[in-house]
C-alpha cells in the first residue's frame, strides 16, 4: 500500500519547525519532499535599518546554537569592507570562542542524535558533559548563549591569567570523559545498528548536492573553511580534519565526536600562545564604507557565509547571510529515499539541521 | 583576511562559468543579489575557487538563466529564494512552490517585494491591516 506520511511543521519529534512529506510503500520511504519557511523573520531585512554594532547584535539572534558564529562572520565582512586588521590577541579570542561554541554544538548533537536513537542514558551522559562546555562559556563571556564576544575590529572582553588557567584545566578535565563518550559511540551496538548504513549521502552526490561541513566530511568530501582559506588566524593552529567516507548516520557521528578533539587542540594552542596586545581597536561606531564582502566561518555545521554591502553610511546596505542548513537540509530527501520510516527523524537530525539559522 | 575577486560578466557568460566551475569540481558558495543605488539588481554568483571567493556579478538583469541544471539544489534554492524577495525570473527554474516566505504573503504583496519596500512602509501597512 501507497501512503503519505506528513512529519510537521510542528512534531513532538521535531525541535524546530519543518515540514516533510514522505511517499511510501509500507514501511519503505520511496520519497520524499522537504518544506521550510515556517521561522522567516526578516532578519536580512532589518539588518538594512541597523548600524554595525547593532547588526552584530541582531544576526546573534539568528541561531542560538551557533550565535557566535553569525557575529563573528559578519564583522570579518566590515572589517574587509573598511579594511581593518583585527589584533592578533582578538582574533585568538575569536578563535578560542568559536571552538567552544562547536565543542557544545557537537555535543548536543551527540547527545540529540542518542535521544533519538533511544539511547538516553547515553544523551543525559554527553549533556551532563556538555555543561561544563556551557559553563566555561559563560565563565568567558558572562552568557550561557549568544556570547556577544565579537565587535567590529577586535574581541569585546579579554582573558586574564587566572581565566586562562580555568579554561586549560576545565579543558583538561573534559578529555577523559570525552574519551569514554567516543569509545561508546565508536563501539556500541545500539548506536551502530542504527546508524550504520543509514541515510547514505554518496561523495559524488554530496558534491552536487552543495553538502558542506561535518555532513560533507561523513560523506568523503575533505573541504573546511579554517583550513581551506584561514581567517582569524587558525594558519597558526595546527589540527587534523577528520574525513570519513562511508556517509551513512554512524559516519557523522564519528565526524562530530573526532571534531571535538580537534576544536580542544586548538583552544589549548590559542591559550598558551595567546599574544600581548589590545583585543579590539576601541569603541568608536565605524561606517560601513562602500563596496562589498563575501567572508566564510567554518560554523559548527559548516561553511556559513554572509555578504555585506556598504554605502558610506553607518547602516547597512544589504545584508545577507548563507547557512550551513541551506546547504545541507536539500540533502535530506535523497538521504530519506530507500530507508523505512521509522529511521525518518533521525536522518533529519543526522545533518544536525537548524532551522532558526536557516529561515532567518 | 579572505580573498575576494569581483568579476563583472553578461548574463550569456553565467552558464558556461557555471559548467567550467562543477567540471573542475569548485563548490558554489552561494548565489546573491541586491538593489544597487542605481535601482538595478546586482545578482552574483560566489565559487570557493580556493583560497579565492570568486564573485560573478551581472548588473540591471531581471531574467537569467538557472544554473539548477547544472549545480541541482545548491543553485535552485538561492535562485528560488531571490525569485522571492526580489522577483528575479530564472529560466527553466520551477517555483511553482513556496521556500521562504508565506503563501499568503506571496499572493497579496507578489513576489519581489519584501526587499524593495521601505520596512516603514511594510510596518504602517501591517498595522493597518491588523
Amino acid at each position: 500500500m501507497s501512503y503519505i506520511v506528513p512529519i510537521g511543521p510542528y512534531h513532538p519529534a521535531l525541535e524546530e519547525p519543518i515540514h516533510a512529506k514522505l511517499y511510501t510503500e509500507g514501511e519503505l520511504i520511496k520519497d520524499a519532499e522537504v518544506f521550510v519557511g515556517y521561522n522567516h523573520r526578516g532578519i536580512e531585512k532589518l539588518a538594512t535599518e541597523r548600524n554595525a554594532i547593532q547588526t552584530l547584535v541582531l544576526v546573534e539572534r539568528v541561531c542560538g546554537i551557533c550565535s557566535h558564529s553569525h557575529a563573528l562572520t559578519y564583522a570579518m565582512c566590515v572589517e574587509q569592507i573598511n579594511g581593518v586588521e583585527v589584533p592578533k590577541r582578538g582574533e585568538y579570542i575569536r578563535v578560542i570562542t568559536a571552538e567552544l561554541e562547536r565543542l557544545h554544538s557537537h555535543l548536543l548533537w551527540l547527545g540529540v542524535a542518542c535521544h533519538v536513537i533511544g539511547h538516553d542514558s547515553m544523551f543525559m551522559h554527553i549533556w551532563d558533559e556538555r555543561e561544563l562546555v556551557m559553563d566555561l562559556l559563560e565563565e568567558l563571556s558572562g552568557n550561557r548563549v549568544n556570547y556577544a564576544m565579537v565587535t567590529i575590529g577586535g574581541a569585546r572582553r579579554d582573558i586574564n591569567d587566572e581565566l586562562k588557567a580555568k579554561l586549560l584545566k576545565s579543558l583538561d578535565k573534559l578529555k577523559g570523559p570525552m574519551d569514554r563518550i567516543v569509545e561508546i559511540a565508536l563501539n556500541d551496538k545500539t548506536i551502530a545498528l542504527r546508524t550504520k548504513g543509514v541515510g547514505v549521502l554518496e561523495k559524488d552526490v554530496a558534491v552536487r548536492l552543495g553538502a558542506i561541513g561535518p555532513h560533507a566530511r561523513a560523506s568523503g568530501v575533505d573541504v573546511d573553511v579554517r583550513r581551506d582559506s584561514p581567517y582569524c588566524s587558525y594558519g597558526d593552529f595546527k589540527f587534523d580534519i577528520p574525513v570519513v567516507q562511508s556517509g551513512d548516520v554512524f559516519a557523522r557521528v564519528v565526524v562530530r565526536a573526532l571534531e571535538c578533539y580537534e576544536s580542544i587542540k586548538i583552544i589549548e594552542q590559542a591559550l598558551n600562545n595567546l599574544p600581548d596586545g589590545p583585543i579590539n581597536l576601541g569603541n568608536k561606531l565605524p561606517k560601513i564604507q562602500k563596496g562589498s564582502a563575501v567572508c566564510r566561518h567554518e560554523a559548527p555545521r559548516g561553511q556559513l557565509t554572509q555578504m555585506v554591502v556598504g554605502n558610506g553610511g553607518f547602516n547597512n546596505y544589504r545584508v545577507s547571510i548563507h547557512v550551513p542548513s541551506y546547504k545541507n537540509t536539500p540533502t535530506v530527501p535523497y538521504m530519506l529515499r530507500g530507508n523505512s520510516v521509522a529511521d525518518a527523524g533521525l536522518i533529519i537530525a543526522s545533518i544536525d539541521p537548524c532551522f532558526s539559522c536557516l529561515d532567518r | 583576511m579572505q580573498a575576494y575577486k569581483r568579476i563583472d560578466i553578461t548574463k550569456d557568460q553565467v552558464i558556461p562559468i557555471a559548467e567550467k566551475m562543477r567540471k573542475a569540481g569548485v563548490i558554489l558558495t552561494m548565489i546573491h543579489g541586491f538593489l544597487n543605488e542605481e535601482g538595478k539588481l546586482d545578482i552574483s554568483w560566489e565559487y570557493q575557487v580556493e583560497p579565492v571567493i570568486e564573485s560573478y556579478h551581472v548588473v540591471g538583469e531581471t531574467t537569467l538563466p538557472s544554473i539548477g541544471e547544472i549545480y541541482d539544489c545548491a543553485a535552485a534554492w538561492p535562485e528560488r529564494e531571490l525569485n522571492e524577495l526580489y522577483g528575479v525570473e530564472f529560466e527553466g527554474l520551477d517555483t511553482s512552490k513556496r521556500l521562504f516566505l508565506p503563501e499568503e504573503m506571496l499572493e497579496t504583496q507578489g513576489k519581489g517585494q519584501i526587499m524593495v519596500t521601505p520596512l516603514e512602509e511594510l510596518r504602517a501597512k501591517n498595522i493597518k491591516e491588523g
